[in-house]
């Protein structure tokens, strides 16, 4: 015979249909949600992965000087490690219709090949087929017209440069850039035609023998350097493994898997709590009838099986159909905001083992786990104690004692808060979690902007070229310094690239008192590596061993970089250059009469703020998903346990009713009580959250190059509360018409 | 005499220090099977707490239960569950039914247990409840549920049935209507029946009377003058 209380589990679903369906929309959207978005991940990855031998992607690449004649390549190739060079020469022109900047390739046919979105590569010369995703993000399609260094080309296709799938311009950036910078290829002739004023030397090659590992990787990359540093001069040296234009996109979809994963794992206990919190409220609704059974001959096996299916089932079904959704709808949006990130070849949707694992058996462990703890916690009472509805583990010899000089409304009011300590333990919990996502959706973008900000405000001149080689100038106001860039020495962070400044003494464009013999560090550097005044800073040569250190002798008010200020006649000292030597200009107006055949970069506020650009272009669908759904479990883990204290109270309140007490008095005793703990958890909630998104964030951003500070404005502070707040009127309204509800024969039921 | 059930020295008290309270002194009983037993006593006494350690849902200080041999102090946890569900049905004055299932139901939830139940529509046909058997246990009166409490004790066939003041929240009508369905249930099943009750006149329909006072027993004779429920008044 089965056991006819699973005739029970239907009519449990359908008494509190209200309950299950909230719980069940919630939970599926977020299985859905997550499933879609390790499905895309999972099937972007493999793509991902496949396209280093599909489009056989370089080993690593180099730039030099000047071009290399055949000899010299012939010699790079020939070295301890064996490798076969490419010429994979560019073009960085700037464009008309759309205000970027795009790198031009000839067609890659050995390698870093291409992959052909849409339509077609070049044929004549005046075509050119651009990256996929940098055309998404400009509006620009097959067929549009394109002026590109003065050119006017007509777009023939859309590609994706299996070397540049997160399109950063420059290696050492923080972030790539998919608006204001893309890549293309264009016929061998136009190439030819563009000249060579702007043209980088870039090779590309790939090893004889492919390493093992990234270790081996890194040693045979060190020989290469040392062996083609002996033959030719290098401008630039980026083996495959430190590439963030190849690298970025697997590494960020892997990271995305695991930050999304552990969001609904967290999502998932708090849940589990809340189905624990009802579940143990049923228990104790239902103790006579579990007393009943329980002396009848039902064991508590029986009973934990019983009580654990409902929540069980709703998770499995959510799971299920979350599943589904994950695969059809909601695959789409998060294929949609990796294609908006990244420039990723064609994918195909493959079955994802690992996101079904995660989005539905984890889940279920983590609410069976906890649900059966709770159930055999409770269980576990004798069956006398169910009948006599004590349900208590261990007997209270007294009552808490209150002052009596304490009104006796806010005695029962605090009895009520001691009475429920469980349920607001976890609405407290829920909160500081709903809080985290709230605060991460509100405070994400007014961070970008205010980074924005402060790099603007902080740019040393509007206009800060660097030169090939020496060039004068004529443009007034403009003060000469010199550049480099060496390469961080951390243990725990990964090695970047730290710019150092040679500037005047009393520098016009440099407000930092920088003497001789001292130096100065940007404020981003002190913060990321917590520096100080009177530390010692070690950096090393970025293609060689040699290391420099320097003793910081002030921070200098620039939050956004990684850099070191010298005096001009130190960084010369340092770097054993020329008397009078400098590679640049500080200046506030464009220079207009240096030959663009000296100039090798021009930073201005674009080249500055393209990280937080990006980080707005790629997050801000999400950045709102996050807020919405923070609210969405706010407001549901805050209802349903101010439920359960009234359900719970019910009684009480049936009795509060009878003595002549009216609803007002008795709102004031039961919903008063959950208005103080979720206000009160409001406000302690917001400064712990912003701890704890301080420390997140700078662990996430230590793992990128350069430094974005934290920053929440101070009207999140009160949005978030007042956010809060407003939904809990909701609730508040809601409970007080559940209050009303509560029949007066009610303390008449069940009472022995 | 061919003991069933047997009681031997049970005490119990409750509380500690200044609160300790002697609920039951060492209390002696030999019951047959297919006796039905009413245990009498004012409040207090002790009766329901005896009744409880029968039924292996409290322990007893010392002394012991045993049923055909079997003595419930040497048993665990399992094994107390599972002498509850082999031998015993259970009948509380608060009818304890479950709300969200119909009248079959509650039944077949104590058919569930036994390996060779009654069976339910006969049972329901008897308890007068085959008209209501798809009814909630809120759409019947306080007798019909309690009717229902009795289907679903005794549909498992138990050896013993135990019943804590079944008719305490009824009126006259019902309750004797009740008592006379477990005679009957006695009469055609053979259960052995132990029934705690404050109403001296069901006494009168007993095989063996059972007095406490005080947790002690003031009487225990057997009923030669046994009534039928009909014949009760009060």
């Amino acid at each position: 015979m089965k056991n006819p209380l699973i005739k029970r589990l239907p009519r449990e679903l359908k008494g509190e249909i209200g309950k299950y369906i909230v719980l069940f929309l919630f939970i599926t959207m977020m299985i859905g949600i997550v499933s879609g978005f390790l499905v895309a991940a999972g099937s972007m990855s493999v793509a991902y992965d496949e396209s280093f031998e599909k489009y056989n992607i370089e080993s690593g690449n180099f730039e030099l000087l000047q071009k290399a004649d055949d000899d010299a390549i012939k010699k790079i190739e020939d070295g301890e490690e064996k490798i076969k060079v490419y010429e994979n020469f560019y073009l960085d022109k700037e464009t008309k219709e759309v205000d970027s900047t795009i790198r031009l390739f000839k067609n890659r046919k050995d390698i870093d090949k291409i992959c052909i979105m849409d339509g077609e590569l070049p044929s004549a010369d005046d075509e050119i087929a651009i990256d996929r995703m940098y055309a998404d993000n400009n509006k620009l399609k097959v067929g549009d017209s394109l002026t590109v260094g003065g050119k006017k080309l007509k777009i023939t296709g859309l590609v994706a440069l299996s070397d540049y799938s997160a399109l950063y311009s420059n290696p050492s950036d923080m972030m790539f850039d998919a608006l204001k910078f893309g890549v293309a290829i264009v016929t061998d002739t136009l190439f030819d035609d563009y000249g060579e004023a702007d043209l980088h030397y870039s090779y590309s090659w790939k090893y004889d023998k492919t390493p093992a590992d990234d270790e081996e990787a890194q040693d045979m990359a060190e020989k290469v350097m040392k062996h083609i540093n002996g033959i030719s001069m290098l401008t630039q040296f980026i083996p495959e493994y430190s590439n963030q234009a190849i690298h970025f996109t697997g590494d960020d979809i892997k990271g995305d898997n695991t930050m999304i994963t552990v969001f609904l794992y967290l999502v998932m206990v708090i849940i589990a709590f809340v189905f624990a919190i009802t579940t143990g409220n049923t228990i104790a609704k239902e103790a006579n009838v579990i007393g009943t059974l329980r002396a009848s001959g039902y064991t508590k096996g029986e009973l934990v099986r019983h009580y654990l299916a409902t929540p069980m089932i709703v998770v499995l079904v959510s799971a299920i159909v979350g599943n589904i959704l994950g695969y059809t709808c909601f695959k789409e949006f998060a294929v949609k905001a990796y294609y908006g990130s990244y420039s990723l070849p064609t994918y195909k949707t493959i079955w994802n083992a690992d996101a079904f694992i995660k989005t539905t058996v984890v889940p279920l462990i983590i609410l069976f786990v906890i649900n059966l703890v709770m159930l055999v916690n409770k269980l576990s009472l004798s069956p006398l104690k169910f009948l006599r509805r004590d349900l208590k583990k261990r007997q209270k010899k007294k009552a808490f004692k209150l002052n009596t000089r304490i009104g006796i409304l806010k005695r029962f009011r605090l009895r009520v808060i001691f009475q429920n300590i469980p349920n607001y333990i976890t609405v407290f919990v829920g909160i500081l979690f709903a809080n985290v996502i709230i605060f991460f959706g509100l405070g994400m973008k007014p961070m970008l902007l205010h980074y924005q900000d402060i790099i603007e405000d902080n740019m040393i001149s509007k206009y800060q070229y660097v030169l090939k080689m020496p060039a004068e100038t004529k443009t007034e106001g403009v003060e000469k310094y010199c550049s480099g860039s060496l390469k961080t020495v951390d243990d725990k962070l990964k090695e970047e690239t730290a710019t150092i400044y040679g500037v005047k003494e009393n520098s016009k464009f440099v407000h930092a008192d920088i003497k001789d013999g001292g130096a100065f560090i940007s404020d981003g550097y002190a913060q990321k590596y917590n520096i100080e005044v009177g530390d010692e800073v070690t950096l090393k040569e970025s293609y060689g061993d040699k290391k420099y250190n320097f003793k910081v002798e002030g921070i200098y008010d620039d939050p956004a970089t990684i850099a070191v200020y010298l005096t001009d006649s130190d960084f010369i000292k340092t770097f054993e250059l020329e008397d009078g030597y400098f590679n640049g200009y500080f200046s506030n107006t464009k220079i207009k009469d240096i030959d663009d055949l000296y100039i090798a970069t021009t930073i201005t506020k674009d080249d500055l703020t393209k990280t937080s650009r990006q980080l707005i272009l790629s997050m801000g669908s999400m950045i709102s998903m996050f807020a919405t759904a923070g609210v969405i479990m706010f407001m549901l883990i805050v209802y349903l346990l101010s439920k359960v204290i009234i359900e719970k109270n019910s009684q009480s309140i049936s009795m509060t009713k009878i003595l002549g007490y009216n609803n007002r008095e008795i709102n004031s005793l039961y919903i008063t009580t959950t208005t103080i703990v979720v206000i009160a958890s409001m406000l302690l909630t917001v400064p712990i959250v912003n701890v704890t998104l301080k420390y997140i964030f700078k662990v996430a951003f230590a793992q990128y190059s350069g430094w974005m500070p934290y920053y929440v404005p101070a009207k999140i502070f009160v949005e978030v509360p007042l956010l809060g707040i407003v939904s809990y009127a909701v609730i508040a309204f809601i409970l007080t018409r559940r209050v009303k509800k509560v029949p007066l024969d009610e303390a008449l039921k069940n009472v022995e | 005499m061919n003991v069933f059930l047997e009681i031997k020295n049970i005490k119990k008290h409750f509380g500690e220090g200044e609160s300790r309270v002697e609920v039951l002194k060492g209390i002696d009983i030999e019951i047959e099977k297919g006796e039905f037993c009413v245990l009498l006593g004012p409040s207090g006494s002790g009766k329901s707490t005896l009744l409880n350690i029968i039924g292996g849902i409290d322990a007893a200080d010392e002394g012991y239960i045993s049923i055909n041999g079997e003595k419930t102090a040497d048993m665990n946890e399992k094994a107390l569950t599972l002498y509850r569900r082999k031998h015993l049905g259970y009948i509380f004055q608060m009818y304890n039914l479950i709300p969200n299932l119909n009248i079959k139901e509650n039944i077949e939830v104590g058919a569930y247990l036994s390996d060779n139940p009654l069976d339910v529509d006969d049972l329901l046909k008897t308890l007068g409840l085959y008209e209501h058997r798809h009814k909630l246990p809120n759409q019947l009166s306080g007798g019909q549920q309690q009717r229902t409490a009795i289907g679903r004790a005794i549909v498992k066939n138990p050896d013993i049935l135990l019943c804590d003041e079944p008719t305490g929240a009824l009126d006259y009508n019902t309750s004797k209507e009740i008592l006379q369905l477990i005679e009957d249930v006695n009469k055609k099943y053979g259960n052995t029946i132990i029934m705690v009750t404050h109403n001296d006149a069901i006494k009168q329909m007993a095989d063996r009377v059972v007095k406490l006072r005080d947790g002690m027993i003031r009487k225990n004779y057997l009923n030669e003058t046994k009534l039928t429920a009909e014949e009760l008044d009060w």
